[in-house]
């Protein structure tokens, strides 16, 4: 039997060709992507460990915030490192500045745009043992005026020894004298990150902190053990300051970053899955067809004696090994698809110094069992109708079965979309914790409901939808009908373009409806005419000096920045936000649910009304705080507020003079401004503009819009997280119309003889061809109006649940829509032209003698 | 010719004398105002040994009665055996189990698995068992069907009359109870025809084998030794020894 098998898996291998394209597709982005991160995971790791190579032991303190990009510490005071280097076996102890700066190029620009890692500012070490940077060119700073830029900066910015270079921090823009230029190590940079130095007491000054250092990197001698050191120099420690091994320092910043990259591995995931999802419907597809085309020879092998366990097994082992090979290609294609994204990324400026291809083994398994896994279980129901072929189909033309409409089927089917909707109702209504895997579950089992269901609806369907084809003749009743005639093969192939339009027009609505509502709240809220904004955060963020400045332009009747912080707020890290009440109630709408917003002082802070109903805050609460400066503190709830702005952030926040006394001084920033004019007709608007310009010039980095550009540029980020989902998702639908090309095809070579009847009795070519298109598109059609229904009827659930969070208004994005929908059928016609040529080149005479 | 040594009997040997025989047979299709009763109460006995033709005009039901006594199709009432065999006793596997190792079949048309080649097509039912073919047995087959050079061929590359040789030595090298021939000749021009007639009717005289045959050409029926007429469902009549002119004249006589 096994040579039956794959006899006959090698006599129809061209047959076979899209199951395979399908799971080489899906299982190269699956391994692609993993492939991917892990190079980059293990690229970063070692750059970590050659940044940090040379510290033994770090000192620093244990008051810290936890942030999404690591953990962020208070810094400590320099007067523990002479007792730190009189511990015995401590070669060198020295204290590290890292602070967040913003070198300007020669034209006034940041230099490091926000995009990637920020620029940082550094002391240059004088211990040999722990200084990592050696100068190509020039000399180390010695004065408060000198400056060396790594290797990287200085040729970005065209510097050479002798420059002036500007450096913008939060306290304000300085100039400085280029002493030198230095790589670190090998690297151009910092272990790819810009970098600045300075001496010690000259970045101390310019971030606001004399006499205070991140931590202290401290050297043993020759011989002792890092951990040997540790616990050496923990004796001599004060409280609130802990000593950790350079290994231990290290793989933190390693595993934080590893965190990050898991993010996007299971982002990209996501999709992977998504496109083999959507293969498997080709493959179920495939099969089906094979199976009903090879009734004869199944019919004969039962009647001879094959058992139906035999013939069963017969199909899975053909979907194994087509599976298999398929699966072991698609990794080797993701592998090279890997390289050359990575060449791509090292292109535009991500991604760190040489990143060596790292091929986890585990995840290259992974793939391939997935993917074969995908093809086997795919085949399965084929395989099953395979077996109970009767041996009676060898003698006669047996029609095969091909209504699907049974009872069963659709309640089946509608069981399953029932069970879908209720997890997806779970999923963003129930509040539980799982809420994510709810919802992809609840989307999975809507979606194979849906198909379940297909073969019942197909037919009524076709029928609708050729109904205008119709009356483009013969060709199109044709068309009409043969996309009627097969409901399970039309509708499985509708299917798969079903979720692959259906996601798409959910991201499309989703996006549309987060649009729309920031643009309504903004338009709500900002009483303002002008926002100041920036890409920084926190010490790269706008310095406050801002605000003073824009409220003392006589055109402008009020002005309020916001700003933010990580911090350790009721027990957990959030993002906490900072402004002055009074200034800000004037220019954002802001109401009290209860107590006083514009009275939030020092020792008090803000909830929002979704925050304070979550946790059942009452007003006069004590809350526990713990910030980057000051340790722990309890603040008094003295507001509970409400607003419409879309400001990002937990909902907590607190008055400026809490902010300022909690944070270090270059984190003392805002990250938008808000500007009420005295004259808000257009005409002032126009003419308050040149003023308001001057003062934002001043601030690198700093931009001045009005609400009509802010409130694109806040769509603009929207419509560029659209580009990149839709990019993902476009592998999901070049498989789908891959399936509807397989479809065709095989529907025209089923349909040999009856094609060859028609053109012998005087169908053109051209007619042939015609009505090939023309079934395709209603395939097409089909599918993609069915999955535009889903995709509205799943973003309006989604939007639904956000209401919380901010999404009131719900976006239909029209044109977007007809576009799809223009694009469907373009690509319904295309996946027809080479089945319709096939279709119009058959040799009338030996179609019609075929058996 | 070349005489060839009898081999051993069927590996299922049974000791009646009948190879298969129905007892009551009904078979009824669709239901109601569509009803149609293609075999009428039918009792036929096919002996060991003998070659048997089953003919009778279209729509009298011998193809069906066929199926049914090979086991390829379900009766609405009645027994059928095959050797001891009862087949209404036999779940699916079993059925399939008996096709393979205690049937053979000839059909009109695609008897052959295209992607294997003739060699391989002759021992797919023992393939199918898992057994191993007895060579000898096997070789006898082949060389008495004259395929010896041919066997490496697809089907494709092989005439109508090659591929229903190729049936007919599949047929025979298991050496089963009984082989089911259905229209053989249909499709063949009377040249193949005689040869695969010629090799059927041997095997039955050299080796003993039981062979039942449906056929609606008198010509090809003249080989049997017996013939049984069906029509409307039921036997009619029977003949032994027949030749082409008697049975002709019966089939003539048969609208009376």
């Amino acid at each position: 039997m096994l040579k039956v098998t794959l006899r006959g898996l090698m006599a129809h291998k061209v047959r076979l060709v899209a199951t395979a394209v399908s799971v080489l597709l899906g299982v190269a982005f699956m391994s692609g992507t993993q492939v991917l991160t892990s190079s980059i995971g293990a690229s970063f790791d070692k750059t970590f460990a050659d940044v940090y190579a040379q510290i033994d032991v770090v000192v620093r303190s244990t008051n810290k915030v936890e942030t999404p990009f690591g953990a962020e510490r208070t810094r400590i005071s320099g007067d523990i490192v002479p007792t730190i280097d009189a511990v015995p076996d401590v070669e060198a102890a020295e204290g590290q500045v890292v602070g967040q700066i913003k070198v300007l190029d020669k034209a006034g620009k940041p230099l490091v745009t926000a995009q990637g890692p920020p620029n940082f500012g550094l002391n240059w070490l004088t211990s040999p043992q722990l200084n990592g940077w050696n100068l190509i060119d020039g000399v180390a700073p010695s004065g408060e005026g000198d400056i060396v830029l790594d290797a990287k900066s200085a040729s970005d910015g065209g510097f050479a020894v002798g420059d002036r270079v500007d450096v913008s921090v939060t306290s304000g823009v300085r100039e400085f004298r280029l002493s030198g230029i230095a790589k670190f190590g090998k690297l151009e940079t910092w272990g790819g990150v810009q970098a600045a130095l300075f001496t010690t007491t000259t970045l101390q000054g310019m971030l606001g902190e004399p006499g205070t250092f991140d931590w202290i990197s401290v050297a043993g001698t020759d011989g002792t053990s890092q951990d040997q050191l540790r616990n050496a120099v923990s004796k001599v420690l004060p409280s609130g300051t802990e000593a950790i091994t350079g290994k231990e320092f290290t793989e933190e910043s390693q595993d934080a970053f590893q965190k990050l990259i898991a993010i996007f591995n299971t982002f990209l995931l996501v999709f992977a899955l998504i496109a083999l999802f959507v293969g498997s419907f080709i493959i179920y597809n495939t099969f089906s067809i094979i199976v009903a085309q090879r009734t004869r020879e199944l019919a004969l092998l039962r009647a001879i004696g094959a058992g139906r366990g035999q013939v069963l097994r017969s199909v899975i082992v053909e979907a194994f090994v087509v599976g298999l090979v398929a699966s072991i290609i698609g990794v080797g294609a993701g592998i090279a698809l890997a390289i050359g994204l990575n060449a791509l990324m090292q292109q535009i400026g991500f991604s760190g110094p040489d990143t060596p291809l790292v091929i986890p083994p585990v995840a290259v398994l992974v793939s391939i069992l997935v993917g074969t896994g995908i093809t086997v279980v795919s085949a399965v129901f084929p395989a099953r109708r395979a077996a109970t072929v009767p041996p009676i189909a060898a003698m006669r033309d047996v029609a095969v079965d091909r209504t699907g409409t049974s009872r069963l089927r659709l309640s089946i089917g509608l069981l399953l979309v029932l069970f879908g909707a209720f997890l997806l109702w779970l999923g963003l209504f129930g509040g539980i914790d799982a809420s994510l895997q709810a919802i992809g579950g609840g989307a999975f089992f809507v979606f194979i409901g849906l198909t379940i269901v297909g073969p019942v609806a197909a037919g009524p369907l076709a029928s609708v939808l050729g109904w205008p084809v119709q009356r483009l003749g013969v060709n199109g009743r044709l068309a009409r009908e043969n996309a009627m005639r097969n409901p399970r093969r039309t509708s499985t192939t509708a299917s798969a373009l079903m979720i692959g339009i259906g996601l798409v027009g959910f991201i499309a609505v989703t996006a549309q409806s987060v649009k729309a509502s920031t643009v309504e709240a903004i338009d709500q809220s900002i009483r303002g005419q002008y926002v100041v904004s920036t890409e920084g955060f926190g010490p790269t963020a706008l310095p406050q000096s801002i605000v003073p400045e824009l409220d003392a332009d006589p055109a402008v009747r009020a002005a309020a920045g916001i700003g933010g912080t990580f911090a350790k707020v009721d027990g957990s890290d959030k993002l906490l936000l900072a402004t002055d009440p009074t200034a800000f109630a004037d220019v954002v709408s802001v109401t009290d649910v209860a107590g006083s917003f514009i009275g939030l002082g020092r020792g008090q802070i803000a909830a929002s009304k979704k925050l304070a109903d979550d946790k059942g805050l009452e007003i006069g609460r004590e809350i526990s705080a713990t910030f980057l400066q000051g340790g722990s503190t309890t603040l008094v709830l003295s507001s509970i507020y409400d607003t419409e702005l879309p400001l990002p952030g937990s909902g907590w926040i607190v008055s400026v003079d809490q902010f300022n006394a909690s944070i270090p001084p270059d984190y003392q920033t805002f990250n938008q401004a808000y500007v009420l004019l005295r004259d808000d007709s257009s005409a002032g608007i126009a003419a308050a503009k040149p003023g308001l310009e001057a003062i934002v010039a001043k601030y690198p980095g700093a931009k001045l819009q009005d609400l009509a550009e802010f409130k694109k540029a806040q769509t603009d980020q929207a419509n560029q997280f659209l580009v990149i989902v839709y990019v993902l998702l476009a592998l999901a639908l070049v498989i789908a119309i891959v399936g509807v090309v397989n479809t065709l095809l095989l529907s025209v070579y089923e349909r040999t003889r009856e094609l060859g009847l028609l053109r012998a009795v005087g169908m053109t070519r051209r007619q042939v061809r015609s009505s090939i298109r023309l079934e395709s598109v209603i395939i097409s059609l089909m599918g993609t109006l069915v999955g535009l229904i889903i995709g509205l009827v799943f973003g309006w659930a989604l939007v639904k649940a956000l209401a919380d969070e901010g999404i009131t208004a719900f976006g239909i994005p029209w044109s977007q829509l007809v576009v799809i929908v223009v694009i469907a059928v373009l690509a319904g016609v295309g996946a027809a032209l080479y089945p319709a040529r096939r279709a119009a080149r058959l040799d009338v005479l030996a179609a019609i003698a075929s058996e | 010719m070349t005489t060839i040594s009898t081999p051993p009997g069927p590996p299922t040997a049974a000791p009646s004398a009948a190879a298969a025989r129905t007892e009551a047979v009904t078979k009824i299709y669709g239901e109601g105002e569509t009803q149609v009763t293609a075999l009428d109460n039918v009792d036929v006995t096919f002996e060991r040994g003998r070659f048997t033709a089953i003919m009778g005009p279209s729509g009298s039901g011998k193809s069906t009665l066929m199926h049914c006594v090979a086991g390829l199709d379900s009766i609405t009432s009645g027994r059928i055996w095959i050797g001891d065999v009862e087949l209404g006793t036999l779940n699916d596997r079993q059925l399939t189990r008996l096709r393979r190792d205690a049937v053979g079949f000839v059909f009109q048309a695609f008897n052959l698995v295209p992607t294997l080649t003739a060699g391989e097509n002759i021992t797919l039912p023992m393939d199918l068992a898992g057994r191993t073919p007895d060579r000898e047995w096997v070789d006898t087959v082949i060389t008495t069907v004259g395929l010896s050079d041919r066997l490496s061929h697809r089907p494709s590359e092989l005439s109508g009359g090659q591929q229903q040789r190729v049936a007919v030595a599949r047929a025979l090298a298991s050496r089963p109870e009984i082989i089911f021939a259905d229209e053989p000749t249909g499709n063949l021009d009377s040249r193949s025809g005689t040869e695969v007639l010629t090799f059927m009717r041997r095997a039955v005289d050299e080796f003993g084998q039981t062979i039942v045959m449906v056929t609606h050409d008198p010509k090809a029926a003249s080989y049997a030794d017996r013939i049984v007429l069906l029509a409307d469902g039921r036997i009619v009549d029977e003949m032994a020894s027949p030749t082409v002119d008697s049975i002709i004249d019966r089939m003539k006589r048969l609208g009376d």
